[in-house]
C-alpha cells in the first residue's frame, strides 16, 4: 500500500491522479514551476515542492529536481501522468534505483517499445500490419525515394522519437519527399533530440482507432475497448469517443479483433500498467498499427464511462502490485462517450494560443457531464505549457444522446477572460456530417475550409 | 530572566514547533508567541516573535535590559536581499555535523564565499553566496529540507 504519491506532472491530469490518490488515502505531493504557484494542483494536494522556474526544461523534465522532492517528502511512488517524462524509460529507471516505484510500464516495456520504429517491428513480428513502409528508420534521401516508390505515394515521413502528433509530414512526390525528408529530420532534432525518420504509406481518409489496455505485474493483460479519435486538427486530437461509429455501423467483428492484435503487441512487448494501442482503420475495414502510447492518456475518461472502470486508480492497484481485477469478459461497453478537448486558443485566429486570466468561469453540470479541468475563475492560463484547459465528458444511452447532452453541456460552459475552442466544439457537435458518424481525419479541415464558417462565428 | 534565557527558550520554541510560551517569576511575567506564515506549501522559513516582558510587582531592582520587541520577519529592511536556493534538498550549515557553520549572522561574504550545502541524493552541494555583502539573517534551520527558490540568507549588500 502506497501512504504517499508524488504527482511528477501539472494541470488537469495532476488534479485527475490526486483525486485518485484521495480516494485510496493516499497523500499526495505536488511539484510546480513558479508559475504554476497557484495552480489547481498544488492548492488540493496535501503537500508541495516547487522544482524551479517556469519552463519545463527547468522544472517539469528536470529528473534530478522531482527525485530530490520525492526524497525530501519521502514518497513511496512517483505518478507521471501524460507527457513530461511520462515514457521516459531512464526516469523509470532512476525511479527504481531510488526505491521509489514508477506508476507506469516497466522500463524493460518501455524499452522493447522505445521508438515507433522499433515498435513497429514488434508488432509485425507478432503478426499485426503495419502500414507498409520502410524497415526502420531512413538513413538518406535516397532511400527514402527507393521506399515511397516501393510503396506508392503519398507517404508520410515521421519522427521516430516523435509523440503527441507532432513531427510528421505528408508528401505526394518526388520533390515534395526530399523536401519533407530534409526538414522533418532537422525539425526531429530539435524538438525530440533525435533525428531519425522512417516513412510510411499515407492511408487515405484514415480513422484513427485506438485501444485501452491493462496490464498487471504478473503479465494479465486486457483491453477495454476503442476510442475513436479521428476529429482532429493537425494531428492534435479535439474529439474522442466510445465506441466508435465507425466500428458500430459497419464493422462491428473487428473490435475484438484490433484488441486481441492490441493485446498481442502487448504481450510480446511484456507490458505492464496501463497503455494505449493506436491503430489506423480504412474504408475497408483493414487495421494498421501504429504505434503504442506507454502512459495513461488524456482522453481515458472517455473509456472510463462506458466501461465504469476507473483506470487511474488501476494504475494506482497495478502499481502497489495487485493482480487485475477484472477479466476481458468483464469489459463490457455499455452507452456512448464523447469527450470534447477546451483548449485556451482563438479558433477565428487559426486557434492561436490564447493565454491569459479566466474572468468568470461556469462548468457545465447535470446528469452524466464530467468536466476534468485545473481552471478556476480568476486562474491565470500561463503561456508556457499547452494550451488545454480542462475537458468535457458526456455519456449517453446512445451516440444521439450523448451528442444532444454535449451539444446541451458546451452550450452551458461559460468562460471570459481568454477565448477557447468551446464555440468550435459546438459547430462540430451539429454538423451533419459528425452526427451521422461519417467522419475520418480530415474531418475539421473540411469543416474550416468549407463554407461553415459562419455556423462557427455565430456561435460566439 | 536574562537575554541568554530567553534565547534559549526560543530555540527550545522553535525546535518543537511551540507557538505560545508564557512564565510568570516572581519579578516578572514573559510571554512569548511565533507567528507562523498560513502558507500550506513553503516549508517555515521566518518566525515573528514578540516578546512582551511584564512585571507583576514592582521590583526593588527594576530589570536592567529594556527588551526590544523583536523585529517582525515579513518585511525586509531596504536594500536586503535573499540567497535564494538553486535545489530542491536538505539544508546544512555547516561542512559536517561537528564543525561550525559556513556563515553566521555578521558574516561577512562575497561571490565565492561557501554559505551552506544542500544535500540532494546523497550528494553534498556546496551553495556559494554569489553576492557581496554581510549576513543579517539566517533563515532555515539546520537539517531542513528546502525547495527550489527559497530564501535561505538575508544579506546587507556591500
Amino acid at each position: 500500500m502506497f501512504e504517499k504519491v508524488l504527482i511528477a506532472n501539472r494541470g488537469e491530469i495532476a488534479v485527475r491522479i490526486i483525486r485518485a490518490c484521495k480516494e485510496l488515502n493516499i497523500r499526495t505531493v505536488a511539484v510546480y514551476s513558479e508559475v504554476d504557484a497557484n495552480s489547481m494542483h498544488v492548492q488540493m494536494a496535501d503537500e508541495a515542492i516547487c522544482i524551479g522556474k517556469a519552463p519545463s526544461s527547468e522544472s517539469y523534465l528536470r529528473i534530478d529536481r522531482i527525485i530530490s522532492a520525492a526524497e525530501i517528502t519521502d514518497v513511496d511512488a512517483i505518478h507521471p501522468g501524460y507527457g513530461f517524462l511520462s515514457e521516459n524509460a531512464h526516469f523509470a529507471e532512476v525511479c527504481e534505483s531510488c526505491n521509489i516505484r514508477f506508476i507506469g510500464p516497466s522500463p524493460r516495456a518501455m524499452n522493447a517499445l522505445e521508438d515507433k520504429a522499433v515498435s513497429r517491428a514488434l508488432a509485425k513480428k507478432a503478426g499485426v500490419e503495419t502500414p507498409p513502409g520502410s524497415e526502420g528508420t531512413v538513413e538518406n534521401e535516397k532511400d527514402a525515394l527507393v521506399v515511397a516508390k516501393k510503396i506508392g505515394y503519398p507517404v508520410m515521413i515521421k519522427a521516430v522519437a516523435g509523440g503527441g502528433g507532432r513531427g510528421m509530414r505528408i508528401a505526394h512526390n518526388d520533390i515534395s519527399l526530399v523536401k519533407g525528408y530534409h526538414t522533418a529530420r532537422a525539425e526531429a532534432e530539435k524538438a525530440f533530440g533525435n533525428s531519425g525518420v522512417y516513412i510510411e504509406k499515407f492511408i487515405e481518409n484514415p480513422h484513427h482507432i485506438e485501444i485501452q489496455i491493462l496490464g498487471d505485474n504478473k503479465g494479465k493483460i486486457i483491453h477495454l475497448g476503442e476510442r475513436d479519435c479521428s476529429v482532429q486538427r493537425r494531428n492534435q486530437k479535439l474529439i474522442e469517443e466510445s465506441p466508435s461509429p465507425l466500428l458500430e455501423q459497419k464493422f462491428r467483428k473487428l473490435r475484438d479483433k484490433i484488441g486481441k492484435a492490441a493485446i498481442r503487441i502487448a504481450e510480446a512487448a511484456r507490458y505492464t500498467n496501463a497503455g494505449t494501442v493506436e491503430f489506423i482503420v480504412d474504408d475497408h475495414g483493414n487495421f494498421y498499427f501504429l504505434e503504442v502510447n506507454k502512459r495513461i492518456q488524456v482522453e481515458h475518461p472517455v473509456t472510463e464511462e462506458v466501461t465504469g472502470i476507473d483506470l487511474v486508480r488501476a494504475q494506482l492497484e497495478v502499481a502497489m502490485g495487485e493482480p487485475l481485477r477484472y477479466s476481458q469478459s468483464d469489459i463490457v461497453l455499455k452507452g456512448h462517450a464523447i469527450e470534447c478537448r477546451i483548449n485556451a486558443e482563438d479558433p477565428f485566429n487559426d486557434f492561436r494560443p490564447s493565454p491569459g486570466r479566466i474572468e468568470m468561469y461556469y462548468q457545465p453540470g447535470g446528469r452524466d457531464v464530467r468536466v476534468d479541468t485545473h481552471a478556476y475563475a480568476g486562474y491565470t492560463v500561463p503561456p508556457t505549457y499547452d494550451s488545454m484547459i480542462g475537458k468535457l465528458i458526456v455519456k449517453g444511452k446512445d451516440r444521439r444522446d450523448a451528442i444532444d447532452r454535449m451539444n446541451r453541456a458546451l452550450n452551458e460552459f461559460l468562460i471570459t477572460g481568454t477565448k477557447t475552442t468551446i464555440s468550435f466544439q459546438q459547430a462540430i457537435m451539429q454538423d451533419p456530417n459528425f452526427r451521422r458518424g461519417v467522419y475520418s481525419t480530415n474531418f475539421v479541415e473540411q469543416l474550416l475550409g468549407g463554407a461553415r464558417r459562419e455556423l462557427i462565428e455565430e456561435k460566439t | 530572566m536574562d537575554l541568554k534565557d530567553i534565547k534559549a527558550i526560543i530555540d527550545l520554541m522553535k525546535k518543537n514547533s511551540i507557538t505560545e510560551f508564557e512564565l510568570e517569576e516572581k519579578e516578572s511575567k514573559l510571554r512569548l508567541k511565533r507567528g507562523l506564515s498560513a502558507s500550506a506549501s513553503a516549508i517555515q522559513s521566518e518566525d515573528a516573535i514578540q516578546m512582551i516582558p511584564m512585571p507583576i510587582a514592582a521590583p526593588i531592582s527594576a530589570p536592567t535590559a529594556q527588551l526590544a520587541v523583536s523585529s517582525s520577519s515579513a518585511a525586509s529592511n531596504a536594500g536586503e536581499i535573499d540567497i535564494k536556493s538553486p535545489m530542491i534538498g536538505t539544508f546544512y550549515r555547516s561542512p559536517s555535523p561537528e564543525s561550525a557553520p559556513y556563515v553566521d549572522v555578521g558574516t561577512e561574504v562575497n561571490s565565492e564565499t561557501v554559505a551552506c550545502i544542500i544535500e540532494a541524493m546523497k550528494v553534498m552541494n556546496e551553495i556559494k553566496a554569489e553576492v557581496k555583502g554581510v549576513v543579517t539573517q539566517v533563515l532555515v534551520e539546520n537539517g531542513k529540507p528546502v525547495e527550489f527558490g527559497q530564501p535561505l540568507f538575508k544579506i546587507r549588500p556591500l
